[in-house]
């Protein structure tokens, strides 16, 4: 399993967010969460990736990394990337600025920098041309050098994929990724995420879109009011009576 | 002459200031109102360590930054783990402390009535002592330290100050560790601050604790808001601009007895029309938030 989540619970004051949720991510899958606004879906994000932590419960990645209990940053070093709901690119930044960051490097160090300066250098170069590979992967290898603040949002969510493709990720949390984009973006979006799977990558996904949810997932969960009411193949949930009546409206 | 030429040197120790606060303001989004403090510490140490010990110039410069760099470390790795306005009144804390130091350990630091007859430095034997001397070994000092900086700024770390500024948690989730690289930022510029500290003691030959004070560090972070920050230019600006406004200042005529006063209300309705119109400063490029 690339993902195991072991009776996860989180609660807000009273209000009980995520209720005792069990599930599994099998390795260089799709898996999406589905389920109504305030099912539970991003907090499951910020308990995985560590921007919160549970009350209850254990995450496992890769079967023995225990992830509960540690700093977003060292998850992220695991080789868990998160693509946010609400992007989140660095707008004072340029475009290639953007994807040169996900690189975790000596170049980072301010005192190695400085004293070793032809290494660093040439270290940079092959980051500047790694980073503009995956920009041309992405379509916006011509704006490399805008600000991130002038790109389209559609763009900008692009952008935030070069960037997680760049930090050589295993395993993607995206949530709503085609959401808010222009329908004529949603189809390269789609490509990318089937390409991630295709390469090996586990994916786990936040969609609304259902017809998105049945195109590209391979295992679908079902979240409502913080608990896991239904999972299996996309087809098989989407036919769920519980999930016809309280998340389709049908 | 002499008079442009001390306008000059106090613009190269303006300039260390500025460049190194710029660090925490303008590249990590970090306001330290304890820019002074280490000022302070770079110039009692060195000072002293002359003074008591007649250790050479070189070695107290060096124990002066060694000094802040080991303070700052303890400053930073609590107070760095707070957010905002926190870490504003952290460093607020350590300025007073710092001061409260400074002017109450009179066994060490002389208290109030200050370190007189801090030696010039001299190379090869040869005392520092004019002021033209002076001027091309503060530049020389100056230069190096903006060098380092630019150098530093310039590099994947600046990239990486620049992204937590933006946005902390899109940093974290790239895998960094943003406490880390704030104290690293940190550390540098209080230890350059020192620099500075040293090369003011050196030139006047006298220091004490009001030269260190939390107007002293307001005035240098209005140094970098109204040149601007989160760039190169931007504490250049600032520095020219806020050093040479009193010269411009005595075209207007104000009577002596009120000039200085003058002059600090100048400085606040302009850092105010600047918030309000330009709050990026002169030159800078980030709106500090």
């Amino acid at each position: 399993m690339a993902l195991e989540l072991q009776s996860i619970t989180k609660t807000f004051g009273g209000i009980v967010a995520v209720d005792d949720v069990s599930l599994t991510v099998s390795e260089g899958k799709i898996t999406s969460l589905i389920g109504p606004n305030g099912a539970g879906k991003t907090t499951l994000f910020n308990l995985i990736s560590g921007f919160l932590k549970p009350d209850k419960g254990a995450i496992y990645y890769n079967n023995h990394h225990r992830l509960d209990g540690l700093p977003p940053w060292k998850i992220a070093r695991l080789g868990i990337g998160r693509l946010f709901q609400d992007v989140r690119v660095f707008d004072r930044l340029s475009v290639l600025d953007n994807v040169l960051l996900a690189e975790n490097n000596p170049c980072e160090n301010p005192f190695l920098s400085l004293l070793q300066r032809k290494k660093m250098r040439r270290l940079e170069k092959e980051n500047i041309k790694e980073a503009g590979r995956w920009l041309e992967f992405v379509g916006l290898s011509d704006m490399r050098d805008t600000l991130a603040e002038n790109l389209s949002y559609g763009q900008q969510k692009l952008l935030a994929i070069a960037r997680l493709l760049m930090g050589r990720f295993d395993l993607f949390l995206l949530d709503e990724p085609t959401a808010g984009v222009n329908p004529t973006m949603v189809k390269p979006i789609l490509g990318l995420i089937r390409r991630f799977s295709n390469e090996g990558k586990t994916v786990i996904v936040i969609e609304h879109n259902m017809m998105v949810v049945l195109e590209i997932s391979d295992w679908v969960y079902f979240l409502d009011d913080g608990m896991v009411v239904s999972s299996g193949l996309p087809d098989d949930v989407l036919r769920d009576a519980t999930v016809r009546k309280s998340y389709l409206g049908l | 002459m002499n008079y442009i030429l001390h306008l000059l040197v106090l613009l190269t120790i303006y300039l260390i200031l500025s460049f190194s606060l710029n660090v925490l303001v303008g590249y990590t989004g970090l306001l330290s109102l304890a820019h002074a403090a280490f000022y302070g510490i770079g110039a009692y140490t060195s000072s002293l360590l002359m003074i008591k010990w007649k250790v050479s110039f070189p070695l107290a410069l060096l124990a002066g930054v060694g000094m802040a760099v080991l303070l700052s470390l303890l400053v930073a790795a609590p107070s760095l783990r707070l957010k905002g306005d926190y870490f504003v009144l952290a460093s607020l804390g350590f300025q007073v402390i710092v001061f409260n130091v400074l002017h109450n350990w009179a066994t060490l630091t002389n208290g109030p009535l200050g370190i007189p007859g801090i030696p010039k430095p001299s190379i090869f034997g040869v005392k520092i002592s004019s002021i033209p001397a002076f001027l091309a070994f503060s530049s020389i000092l100056s230069a190096c330290c903006i060098f380092i900086l630019v150098g530093i700024l310039k590099s994947p770390f600046g990239r990486t100050l620049k992204a937590i500024r933006e946005d902390e948690l899109a940093t974290l989730a790239l895998g960094k560790h943003i406490t880390a690289f704030k104290i690293q930022a940190f550390v540098i510029a209080c230890g350059i601050a020192a620099v500075a500290g040293s090369l003011y003691a050196w030139y006047v030959t006298f220091i004490d604790p009001t030269s260190f004070n939390l107007n002293e560090s307001i005035f240098i972070i209005a140094v970098v808001l109204v040149g601007g920050s989160g760039n190169i230019k931007g504490p250049v600006v600032g520095t020219l601009f806020m050093i040479l406004l009193p010269e411009i200042l005595r075209f207007l005529r104000i009577p002596d007895t009120v000039a200085a006063n003058a002059r600090q209300m100048i400085y606040g309705a302009l850092l105010i029309f600047l918030m309000r119109y330009r709050p990026q400063g002169i030159a800078g490029e980030y709106k500090f938030e």
